[in-house]
């Protein structure tokens, strides 16, 4: 086993993977960009290391950096995380060409599933279904000319992609141009690489992912699906095991599975990684694109499975054999995640980076917290905006819906926006606990529902402790700026009386 | 003491406190009176029991206003000492003038117009990003563009105007 592990990350994933290692007893090397000095995965992690200036692109996406502080550390592996370099093929031969272990597939593995154009064609070679649309970076005539002949809306996706970013809908032939500058734009800063391709768009389909696991003797395995069909900006916020749809059809978790297990093994698959699914109306599933790397949630798996992903990782990647077969998984209850953001959810989703000055944790029977936050850190506004992912579990669906509302109204962060009071609103709307799920579920229970009215006893309570506060403040500030203000202030009380 | 206070930007009303925290005393407008027992356990927090059922609030203090959160739910305050100066009410831009101001902190990684240029309604005009995602500010409706007060690269604030369209 590694003795000593470098994680090429930062956030609650560095945050996370560092617990493992701490667990089984790994030294772990932080390494940070200027902004994430005083970051908890620099507190947390044993070594770190400054790989550069707060720009992804001249630290955490610094290939010889990250190389060049593994090799100074004695670390004997690295651990990639989500986003980042964590599907950059050329990072994971970088680190096998410095005799650094990669947490992860093979470069060619990635290769011939990282890029979502690649996946595609391997996955139609594999006589896998796939969503309509082009299987090559196109140009926005190229896309035009697929719009025309498909219809609108159509999808725009950064081939590098991955976590919404350099993806947009495109409804009608005159947002195309400009949805297609944005895109590209958004998919050089996040991905290093503009170009774009076109799907068809599946409207109200459900993302439906199945989480495979495989080790470098040749065994592999599915650990059942994740339903991320709420998502806001493409991007998941809400993810559940098991899906509400597959709990109805049972039958479909071992269809797909063996569909993405067989997916996996033809691109030469090890380690963790997922295959993502659309599912239509008539519950076909279409291959979508397989995430070569570990889910922002794949904690919602460990708590069903009762698997360390990141520890079943780091085992295999030390050349361990896959503890357990197929029929040894077994799912038990339910578990739900909500990413907890630094954005206004009434305001567009926009981001919302800021100093934290205050911070009340959730805690109680089965309810986990991944998170990177502490009270007086400030979001930097340099990186994806994602605070904690909040997750409960419980025997029941419904009961994991209450156990999460209930998490959900202890956990207080002051400072900046979030989107905690909006996870409330959701997980207590009769659709969402019906299970009937879709991608445009957001935007359609916005459509439907007015933002939540407050109880009118809290309006009086929030002006009782206005008024209160104000006038403390006044008071404590009163004597400093003249004696005498205080005795005006008294004799002005007892005139309004 | 009097107050006068509008909550989430509603029309203004009247507390008066009657006798101070813990024991609390208050009315609301012409309403009647009514008793409240407060603490303060941490530091801009309060615990109001009221009416047998409790309440906790978390107090920010933000330019110009309180923001009071209690169970999820966000208020913003105006809290005015009527003995006081009022705060002069901010300029008003002449009819016919949109401002396109900053929804969020950012850097300006996009300027796509420059004064004089006539614009459509719906037309890009900036992109502001932030944590990686990149919101173009678009014109209400058509005009003219009359000023952009940044440029490419420059970090915004919340609220700060960027351009002015008439």
């Amino acid at each position: 086993m590694f003795r000593k592990v470098l994680v090429a990350n930062r956030g609650e994933i560095a945050v996370r993977v560092i617990r493992t290692l701490r667990e089984m007893g790994i030294g772990s090397v932080a390494v940070f960009s200027d902004a994430d000095r005083t970051s908890l995965h620099v507190r947390m992690a044993d070594e770190a290391e400054h790989i550069g200036p707060s720009p992804s692109s001249e630290s955490y996406l610094r290939i010889d950096r990250i190389i060049d502080a593994a090799r100074r550390h004695g670390a004997e592996a690295i651990h990639p995380g989500y986003g980042f370099l964590s599907e950059n093929a050329d990072f994971a031969a970088a680190c096998e060409d410095a005799g650094i272990v990669f947490i992860g597939p093979s470069a060619e593995s990635i290769r011939s599933m990282g890029s979502k154009t690649a996946a595609r064609r391997t996955a139609i070679a594999g006589d896998a279904p796939v969503v309509p649309g082009t299987s090559n970076s196109a140009t926005l005539e190229e896309v035009g000319a697929f719009a025309a002949e498909h219809g609108y809306p159509v999808l725009l996706k950064a081939v590098a992609g991955g976590g919404g970013k350099g993806m947009r809908r495109v409804d009608r032939e005159a947002e195309l141009e400009s949805a297609y500058r944005n895109a590209s734009s958004e998919a050089e800063r996040a991905f290093r690489n503009a170009e774009l391709y076109v799907e068809k768009l599946i409207e109200h389909g459900r993302h439906i992912e199945i989480q495979v696991l495989g080790d470098r003797h040749g065994n592999m395995v599915h650990l059942g699906e994740r339903e991320c069909s709420i998502q806001r900006r493409h991007q998941k916020v809400i993810e559940e095991c098991p899906s509400p749809l597959i709990a109805q059809y049972p039958e479909m978790r071992e269809a797909m599975g063996a569909a993405a297990v067989r997916a996996a093994r033809a691109a030469g698959y090890y380690n963790a990684g997922t295959i993502e699914f659309l599912v239509d109306q008539d519950r076909r599933f279409y291959f979508l694109e397989m995430n070569t790397r570990l889910q922002v949630e794949h904690p919602i798996t460990e708590l069903v499975t009762g698997f360390d992903l990141v520890r079943l990782q780091v085992e295999i990647a030390a050349g361990g054999r896959l503890p357990f077969a197929q029929e040894q998984v077994r799912w038990s209850g339910s578990a739900i995640e909500c990413r907890i953001y630094a954005e206004d959810p009434y305001n567009n989703f926009l981001p919302y980076p800021g100093k934290l000055t205050r911070l009340t944790r959730p805690l109680g029977p089965g309810v986990r917290l991944d998170g990177c936050v502490y009270d007086g850190w400030t979001v930097p506004m340099e990186y994806d905006p994602l605070l904690a992912k909040l997750v409960a579990w419980a025997g029941t669906r419904q009961q994991a819906i209450d156990r999460m509302i209930r998490a959900l109204r202890e956990y207080d962060v002051g400072g900046i926006r979030t989107n905690i009071s909006f996870f409330r609103q959701i997980l207590e709307d009769p659709v969402f606990r019906a299970g009937c799920l879709h991608t445009g579920f957001i935007d359609e229970f916005f459509a439907r529902t007015a933002a939540p009215a407050p109880p009118p006893e809290l309006a009086t309570v929030a002006a009782l402790t206005a008024a209160i506060h104000a006038t403390a403040q006044t008071a404590a500030q009163a004597p400093a700026a003249s004696p005498t203000s205080r005795w005006l202030d008294a004799g002005r009380n007892e005139m309004l009386r | 003491m009097k107050l006068s206070l509008t909550l989430n930007g509603g029309a203004e009303g009247q507390i008066e406190i009657l006798s101070p925290a813990p024991e609390c005393r208050f009315r609301l407008g012409d309403g009647p009176e009514r008793a409240a027992q407060v603490e303060i356990p941490e530091p801009c927090v309060y615990s109001v029991l009221m009416d047998g059922r409790s309440y906790e609030a978390r107090v920010e203090e933000h330019p110009g206003m309180l923001v009071v959160v209690i169970d999820g739910y966000r208020f913003e305050v105006d809290v005015r000492d009527p003995r006081r100066l009022r705060r002069g009410a901010g300029g008003r831009g002449a009819d016919g003038v949109q401002t396109i101001s900053a929804p969020m902190p950012g850097k300006v990684v996009r300027v796509l117009v420059a004064p004089g240029d006539a614009v459509e309604a719906g037309q890009g005009l900036l992109v502001v990003e932030a944590m990686k995602m990149q919101n173009e500010l678009k014109a209400q409706r058509a005009g003219k563009v009359l000023t952009v007060s940044t440029r490419e690269g420059a970090t915004v604030t919340p609220g700060e105007i960027l351009a002015t369209i008439e």
